[in-house]
C-alpha cells in the first residue's frame, strides 16, 4: 500500500485552511484560471494532453455536464493525493493549492447536489416488499407470503427502504408480481362445486416411528411434543382451522408457557414444518385457541412417497428458562418442576373450512348479483370497478374499467370457466403501475396532493399498507385534507394496532437495527449468548419508541430515560429480575444502573460492534449520523495503514490504539471528532453488557484484560466521560441538533424521499414547533402530517 | 457418456405441441446426429469482496500469499490456492490485472464494476453493461433462460455496494436470486402440471402486457420529469417480461430437464446465509445443473461483497469457525496472525471453487466435459483490502474453446482487464473486438 505521508500532510493542510475561504468567494477567471495556466496547462493544454486531460477548455459550469464534472473530480483527487504537479515540476504554493481545491470542490459539490435533486418532490414510489405484502393481504383478505419471491429492496443513501428513487423495477420483479397475483387469486377464486371437507380430532399422539430426541405426550414441557397425523385422507389446499383445547400449569417466578402450533410432515427435522403461530398462555383454566391458515403455505408430504407419509399437526411448549435441558432416559424426559406446562386435551383439524360456497373471500370480489346471469359484461364492469377502486386507491373512470372488461372479453373464450378468465383480468390490475406505485400524476409544477393521494400517503406512512375503507370514504367525500378531518383520521390510525408497523419500520430503518442480525457474536467471548435474543433486542428499541409515541412523551427521552422497556429475555440479559413473559413493559432503571436511552440499548451497541468487542468508531459514526444527522466524511480511497503489524500495538486497548491512530495527522483531522463519541460507550461490550475491564486475547480459558478507559475530549475541548458524560452533553448541548435530526428522519420516512435544500425551512419550522411543545413525540408525527411538505406533490 | 435422458425425438416433440403453432427455437436437444451438434459454449463469473491475503514474499507467512510462487508454467501454489492443485492444467492464475477505472475509485467501491469496467464513485453512479450480459445476448437463443444471476444478498443492493454482478445493456443492475429453492423451481421445477392451462395463461399474459404498456403510455404523458424517468424503468420491465413470456411460450412444449437422483440428493435447497458452506455449494451446484442441462449458458455469482455490516455475507467466516468477520479478516493481511487467518479463509473459498470445478469436470458431453466447454472467472476487485490494483484472478476451463492453462501469468498494469473479457467473449463465440476500455485481445491466454 502506498504511504505518501508527506503528501498527505500537505493535503491535510489544504483541507484545514479551506474553511477560511468559501467557493462562492472565488471567481474562476480571476482566481483559478491563472493558477491552472501557470501550473497545469503545460501538460494538460492545447499542445499536450497528458492522461487525456485537457484543462484549458474544460467547462466550468458543471450542471448537466457529467464528463466535465468527472474530469474536475479527477483533478480534485490528484490534488488531494498530492500527485500533481509531479514531483519534478514546480509545486503549487499552499495558497494556490487552497484556491484550486476550494473552487473545484465547490463546483463538484454543486454538480452533485443539482444532480441528486428531485426538485423537492417525491419520485413515484413503488410499494416496497413490506408494503406490498400488507397491501395484498388487506386487499384480498388472504394471508399468504406474497413477498416471498421478490428481490430485496435497496435502501436509500440515508438508509430508508421507502425512497421512491432507490426502489427499482426489473423484468424479474414484474414477473414475480404477476406470478404472485395469480397464486393468490387462485386460492380465492375457485370455480366449481364445493370441495370435500375433512375434520379430524386428536386426543393423543398418533405418530409412530418418531425420530429425534423428543417424547410424545399430552403434557408438554421442554422435551415433549404433541403430534396428530393424517396419513391418507387429507386436503392439499384451502383454508384450515385448528382448534387446540388445553389447560396450563403456571409456575411462580417463571415466564408463561408458550404454545407453538406447526403444520408440516417430516417429524425428524425442523425443515419440513412451518409455524402457524405461537401464543403465550397466561391462565391455567381450560381454553380453546383457534388458528387459521392456508395449506398451500405449508410443506405438504409427497403422495406415494413412503418415508414420511401424511400431514402432521404439531403442538409444543417452547418456553425455555435458559437452564440446561435435561437428558431423555429411554425416550422419556424427567419432570421439570420449575418449567410451566401445557396439557393438551384435544386438537381438532378442519379443512378446507367454509360456511358457505363460494367462500366469503371469493364473494368479496365476485359478489352475488343478478347481473351475473342477465348481463355478464355489466357484471364484469361492476366487479372490476369495485376491485380497481380499492386496488388503485382512487376513483376509477368508466373508461379505465372498460379497458379491463375488454380484456376479459378478449380472453374469455380461451378459458373454460368465467372464474378463470376473471382471475386473469384481476391479476392485470395488480401488475399495473397504479397498483404497484403511489402514482401522483402531475406536471413539472408543484401542487397540493388530492384527497385520494393524501389517503395513500397517510396509510403508507402510519400503517405501511393501503388506505382502509374509512380513509377511502373520506377521500371520496373530498374532506380528508381539512385539518380537523385529517387530525381525526391521524388519531384513528395511530390508535389502530397497524400503527405498530410505523413504529417498527421507522425505528428499524432510522437506527439501522437490521444490522443486529448481521453481526456474528463470538462464541469464545460470549458463550452464553442466545441467538433468539437478537429479536428481543430489536423489539426493545421498537417498544421504547412506541411507548414514547403512544404516551406522547418528549423525544429527548430517547437520549436518556429513567425506565427501560423490558421483557423476560432482555431483563435477564441486563440482569433485571421479576420480569416475565414476552411482552415489553416499562421498568424503572435500578439504583446505580447507568442504563437508559437509546445509547445503552443492546440492539444499538451490538449493531455497532464487531461481535467480539465494542467498535468505538462504528458507534461514534452511528451517533453522529443517525442521532445528529452530521455524518463524518467517509474515509478517503487510500487510507494510510496503521502500524498494526507491530506487536506493541496489538497489546493496546482500542482507546490507546485510536490514540496512536490520531498521532498521524492524516487520520487525526477527522478522527479527533469521531472517536470520543464512541469511546464514551466503552463500558458496554459487544452485546451491550456493562464491563469494567476490556477483554483482550484469550489465554487458556481466561482472557487478558485491561481496565476500561471511557473518556476522551472533543476538538471543542468538551470532555466526554463515560455514558453519563455523553448523555449529558447530548441532552444539554445537542438537543436542538438531535430534534432537528429526528424531524428530518421522520419527514424523510413520511414522504419517501431524500430531503433537500428547499425543505430546510419546513424542517426548521417543524423543529421549532417541536421545541415549543416540549418535543412531544406523538405531536411531532401529527405536525408532519399537517405540514405542506407532506401534502405537496 | 452423455446424459440423454431429456433428449427428444422430433415426433414426440411435435405430438406434444398439439395444434398450436409456435415459432420453434432451434434446439440442440433435437439434433439428429449428436456428433454434428457442437457442445454449448458457456461463460461464468464468481466474485468475492475485500481481496485476499498477500503477506510479503519473504515473510514467515508467505505460504499464505494468495498468488503462487514462480511464474509461467513453472509455478507453485501456496497453501492458499492448494485446493486448485488437482485442476492445475485447467486453470490460469492471472496477476497484475485490474480495471484502470477501478484504480480511481473508492477502495470498497469496485465490486459493481468487476464485470463492467465502468467508472463509478459516490457521485456518478451509472454503470455499463457487464461482460456476462454481452455473452448472454448472443447465447440466449439456445436456452430456456438467458442467464442465471446469483448472489448471497440477492436483489440489486445499492450503487457501489451492489448485490449483483450483472448489468444490462442500459447499465441497469439485474436483480440476483439468492434463495436456492426459488432458483431450483425457476429452472427445474415442473411448473403447472397442466400444459394447456399454462399455455392459456402465457397467452393471456402477453395480452395483459400489451394493454398495460398502452395504458402506461397515456399515464406517462401526465407525469412530471422525475416520475417519468422512474416510469421508464417500469416500461422497460414490461418489455423484458414480454420477451420472457415469448421465450417461455417457445419452450413450453419442451419438458424441463430431468435431474438424476444423485443430483437432487446433493442439493440443499433449504440452505441460506446462516450456513455458508452448504449455501455456497448449493449455489455452485445450481450453476452446475443449469449448465449441465443447458438451461442457460451464462451465470454470475457474487459470493461476498463489500457492503460489510449490511451484507449477509459479512459474518460468513465466523459462521464457519474463522475468527473474525469478512472485513475484519481482510484488514488483518499485514499482521502476523491476521495473515494466517485470512489465508485460511481464502483457502476455504478456494476449496469451494475447486468443488465447483470438480462438478463441471464430472459431467461428460459429446465433446469433452462441461468444464472444457465453459470459460470461468473467479476473482475479486481488491488485491488486499482497499487496494484496487492487481486483482486476484483465476481463469478456468474452456480448453475446448481455445484457452491454454497451467500457468501463472503476470501482466503489466498497462494491460486493462477488459482485454481478458474480449478474449473470454471470443472464446464463447462472441466476436466482439472491444469491451469497455479494452485495447485488444489477450493473446497469451490462447498460446501454449
Amino acid at each position: 500500500m502506498k504511504r505518501p505521508s508527506s503528501h498527505v500532510l500537505l493535503s491535510v493542510l489544504s483541507l484545514l485552511t479551506v474553511a477560511s475561504v468559501s467557493a462562492e468567494d472565488l471567481n474562476f477567471d480571476r482566481d483559478v484560471r491563472p493558477i491552472l495556466k501557470s501550473r497545469c496547462i503545460g501538460c494538460h493544454g492545447p499542445d499536450t494532453q497528458e492522461a487525456n486531460i485537457r484543462l484549458d477548455n474544460l467547462a466550468t459550469d458543471l450542471v448537466n455536464n457529467r464528463p466535465a464534472a468527472e474530469n474536475w473530480h479527477e483533478v480534485l483527487n490528484v490534488l488531494d493525493a498530492a500527485e500533481m504537479p509531479p514531483e519534478d515540476e514546480e509545486q503549487l504554493t499552499t495558497e494556490e493549492r487552497r484556491i484550486l481545491t476550494t473552487w473545484v470542490r465547490g463546483a463538484v459539490d454543486h454538480y452533485i447536489e443539482s444532480n441528486r435533486s428531485t426538485n423537492g418532490r417525491v419520485v413515484q414510489r413503488r410499494l416496497n416488499r413490506l408494503e406490498y405484502q400488507n397491501t395484498m393481504t388487506d386487499l384480498l383478505g388472504l394471508k399468504m407470503d406474497y413477498a416471498r419471491d421478490l428481490p430485496p429492496d435497496p435502501p436509500s443513501e440515508d438508509g430508508f427502504q421507502n425512497d421512491g428513487r432507490a426502489l427499482r423495477m426489473s423484468g424479474l420483479q414484474l414477473e414475480y408480481y404477476l406470478d404472485t397475483a395469480r397464486r393468490a387469486l387462485d386460492r380465492i377464486i375457485i370455480p366449481g362445486e364445493a370441495p370435500q371437507q375433512y375434520d379430524y380430532t386428536f386426543d393423543k399422539c398418533n405418530v409412530k416411528g418418531w425420530r429425534g430426541n423428543v417424547e410424545r405426550s399430552n403434557r408438554l414441557q421442554r422435551g415433549q411434543v404433541f403430534l396428530g397425523t393424517m396419513v391418507k385422507d387429507y386436503p392439499e389446499k384451502g383454508e384450515f382451522r385448528i382448534r387446540v383445547t388445553f389447560t396450563a400449569e403456571l409456575r411462580e417466578n417463571k415466564g408463561f408457557p408458550i404454545l407453538e402450533l406447526c403444520v408440516g410432515y417430516r417429524p425428524d427435522t425442523q425443515i419440513l414444518f412451518r409455524t402457524v403461530d405461537t401464543v403465550e398462555i397466561t391462565t391455567e383454566e381450560e381454553q380453546t385457541l383457534e388458528f387459521r391458515g392456508f395449506l398451500e403455505n405449508y410443506p405438504l408430504p409427497v403422495r406415494g412417497q413412503g418415508k414420511f407419509p401424511g400431514l402432521v399437526v404439531r403442538v409444543r411448549n417452547i418456553y425455555d428458562d435458559g437452564t440446561p435441558r435435561p437428558k431423555a432416559n429411554k425416550g422419556k424426559f424427567p419432570d421439570e418442576p420449575e418449567i410451566p406446562v401445557i396439557n393438551v386435551k384435544t386438537v381438532q383439524f378442519e379443512a378446507p373450512v367454509f360456511e358457505e360456497w363460494p367462500a366469503p373471500l371469493h364473494r368479496r370480489i365476485l359478489f352475488a348479483s343478478e347481473l351475473q346471469q342477465s348481463d355478464e359484461r355489466a357484471y364484469v364492469r361492476d366487479v372490476m370497478k369495485r376491485f380497481m377502486r380499492r386496488a388503485w386507491r382512487r376513483a376509477v373512470t368508466d373508461k379505465e374499467a372498460k379497458r379491463y372488461v375488454d380484456f376479459y372479453a378478449s380472453i374469455r373464450k380461451e378459458f373454460p370457466t368465467f372464474e378463470e378468465a376473471m382471475t386473469e383480468t384481476l391479476a392485470m390490475v395488480l401488475i399495473s403501475p397504479d397498483f404497484l406505485y403511489l402514482v401522483e400524476p402531475s406536471g413539472d409544477e408543484k401542487r397540493q396532493v388530492t384527497d385520494w393521494e393524501l389517503a395513500s400517503r397517510l396509510a403508507y406512512f402510519l400503517w405501511s399498507t393501503m388506505p382502509d375503507d374509512i380513509l377511502l370514504q373520506r377521500a371520496e367525500e373530498g374532506v380528508l385534507h381539512k385539518p380537523e378531518v385529517l387530525a381525526t383520521e391521524v388519531e384513528r390510525l395511530l390508535a389502530d394496532k397497524r400503527s405498530n408497523r410505523f413504529i417498527d419500520q421507522f425505528t428499524s430503518q432510522w437506527l439501522h437495527l437490521d444490522v443486529v442480525d448481521r453481526v456474528a457474536v463470538s462464541k469464545d467471548h460470549y458463550g452464553e449468548f442466545k441467538e433468539e435474543l437478537r429479536r428481543d433486542m430489536v423489539g426493545q428499541t421498537q417498544a421504547f419508541f412506541g411507548e414514547l409515541l403512544r404516551t406522547n412523551t418528549s423525544a429527548m427521552t430517547l437520549l436518556n430515560s429513567d425506565f427501560l422497556m423490558l421483557n423476560e429475555r432482555t431483563a435477564a440479559h441486563y440482569g433485571y429480575e421479576n420480569v416475565y413473559g414476552r411482552s415489553f413493559r416499562p421498568v424503572s432503571v435500578r439504583e446505580g444502573d447507568l442504563r437508559g436511552g437509546l445509547l445503552t440499548e443492546a440492539s444499538v451497541l451490538l449493531a455497532n460492534s464487531n461481535g467480539t468487542d465494542s467498535h468505538a468508531v462504528r458507534r461514534a459514526v452511528w451517533i453522529r449520523d443517525r442521532l445528529l444527522n452530521d455524518p463524518p466524511a467517509p474515509p478517503p480511497p487510500d487510507v494510510p495503514s496503521l502500524e498494526e503489524a507491530k506487536p506493541e500495538f496489538q497489546k493496546l486497548t482500542i482507546r490507546e490504539q485510536l490514540e496512536v491512530h490520531r498521532e498521524r495527522e492524516a487520520c487525526a483531522s477527522c478522527h479527533r471528532n469521531i472517536d470520543p463519541w464512541g469511546i464514551a460507550l466503552e463500558n458496554f461490550d459487544a452485546v451491550g453488557l456493562w464491563r469494567d475491564e476490556v477483554r483482550g486475547r484469550k489465554k487458556g480459558k481466561s482472557f487478558e484484560t485491561k481496565p476500561v478507559m471511557a473518556s476522551d475530549t472533543l476538538p471543542n475541548g468538551t470532555e466526554l466521560s463515560g455514558v453519563n458524560g455523553l448523555r449529558d452533553y447530548l441532552v444539554t448541548q445537542k438537543h436542538r441538533q438531535f430534534s432537528r435530526a429526528l424531524v428530518t428522519r421522520l419527514l424523510t420516512y413520511a414522504v419517501g424521499r431524500r430531503l433537500e435544500l428547499s425543505d430546510q425551512r419546513e424542517i426548521d419550522d417543524l423543529t421549532e414547533k417541536a421545541e415549543q411543545n416540549e418535543y412531544r413525540l406523538g405531536d411531532m408525527v401529527r405536525a408532519i402530517v399537517q405540514s405542506p411538505v407532506f401534502q405537496t406533490k | 457418456m452423455a446424459d440423454k435422458s431429456w433428449h427428444l425425438d422430433r415426433r414426440s416433440f411435435l405430438m406434444g405441441a398439439g395444434s398450436v403453432s409456435l415459432a420453434l427455437p432451434w434446439m440442440e436437444c433435437m439434433a439428429d446426429t449428436p456428433a454434428a451438434a457442437p457442445s454449448p459454449k458457456r461463460m461464468c463469473a464468481m466474485y468475492w469482496g475485500f481481496g485476499v491475503g498477500l503477506p510479503p514474499e519473504n515473510n514467515e507467512n508467505a505460504n499464505w500469499r494468495w498468488f503462487p510462487n514462480g511464474e509461467g508454467r513453472d509455478f507453485q501454489f501456496t497453501d492458499t490456492l492448494s485446493p486448485l492443485e488437482c485442476f492445475r492444467n485447467d486453470v490460469t492464475v492471472m496477476g497484475g490485472l485490474s480495471h484502470p477505472n477501478g484504480r480511481r475509485m473508492g477502495g470498497h467501491d469496485t465490486g459493481d464494476t468487476f464485470l463492467t469496467g465502468a467508472f463509478l464513485n459516490n457521485q456518478y453512479l451509472e454503470n455499463t453493461v457487464s461482460v456476462d450480459q454481452v455473452a448472454a445476448a448472443a447465447l440466449s437463443k439456445h436456452t430456456r433462460f438467458s442467464s442465471l444471476v446469483l448472489s448471497t444478498d440477492g436483489g440489486v443492493g445499492e450503487p457501489t455496494r451492489s448485490s449483483t454482478l450483472s448489468y444490462n445493456d442500459k447499465g441497469r443492475p439485474i436483480p440476483a436470486l439468492n434463495q436456492p429453492q426459488q432458483i431450483f423451481d425457476r429452472f427445474f421445477g415442473s411448473g403447472d402440471a397442466d400444459l394447456i392451462a399454462r399455455r392459456r395463461r402465457l397467452k393471456s399474459a402477453s395480452g395483459m402486457l400489451d394493454r398495460v404498456l398502452e395504458d402506461s403510455r397515456s399515464l406517462s404523458r401526465r407525469l412530471g420529469r422525475e416520475d417519468q424517468q422512474k416510469f421508464d424503468e417500469y416500461l422497460a420491465a414490461v418489455r423484458q417480461i414480454e420477451q420472457r413470456v415469448e421465450r417461455t411460450q417457445q419452450w413450453l412444449e419442451i419438458p424441463r430437464p430431468e435431474l438424476r437422483d444423485e443430483e437432487r440428493d446433493i442439493l440443499h435447497l433449504e440452505s441460506d446465509d446462516k450456513a455458508p458452506l452448504l449455501f455456497m455449494r448449493t449455489m455452485y451446484d445450481l450453476i452446475y445443473l443449469a449448465f449441465r442441462t443447458d438451461s442457460t449458458r451464462v451465470a454470475t455469482y457474487q459470493i461476498t461483497n463489500m457492503a460489510d455490516a449490511s451484507s449477509l455475507s459479512g459474518k460468513f467466516p465466523q459462521l464457519e469457525g474463522f475468527k473474525g468477520n469478512l472485513h475484519g479478516l481482510a484488514h488483518g493481511w499485514n499482521k502476523p496472525e491476521g495473515a494466517v487467518k485470512l489465508g485460511q479463509w481464502d483457502q476455504f473459498m478456494a476449496e469451494q471453487f475447486s468443488y465447483f470445478l470438480g462438478r463441471l469436470q464430472s459431467a461428460q458431453e459429446e465433446h469433452g466435459t462441461v468444464l472444457d466447454n465453459s470459460v470461468i472467472l473467479y476473482g475479486s476487485s481488491n488485491s488486499t483490502t482497499h487496494n484496487n490494483n492487481n486483482y486476484p484472478l483465476v481463469l478456468a476451463g474452456g480448453r475446448n474453446l481455445g484457452l491454454q492453462h497451467g500457468r501463472y501469468l503476470k501482466f503489466d498494469n498497462k494491460v486493462p482487464m477488459s482485454n481478458m473479457f474480449v478474449t473470454m467473449l471470443n472464446a464463447v463465440g462472441v466476436e466482439n473486438p472491444k469491451f469497455a476500455d479494452s485495447t485488444g485481445e489477450m493473446t497469451e491466454l490462447k498460446q501454449a
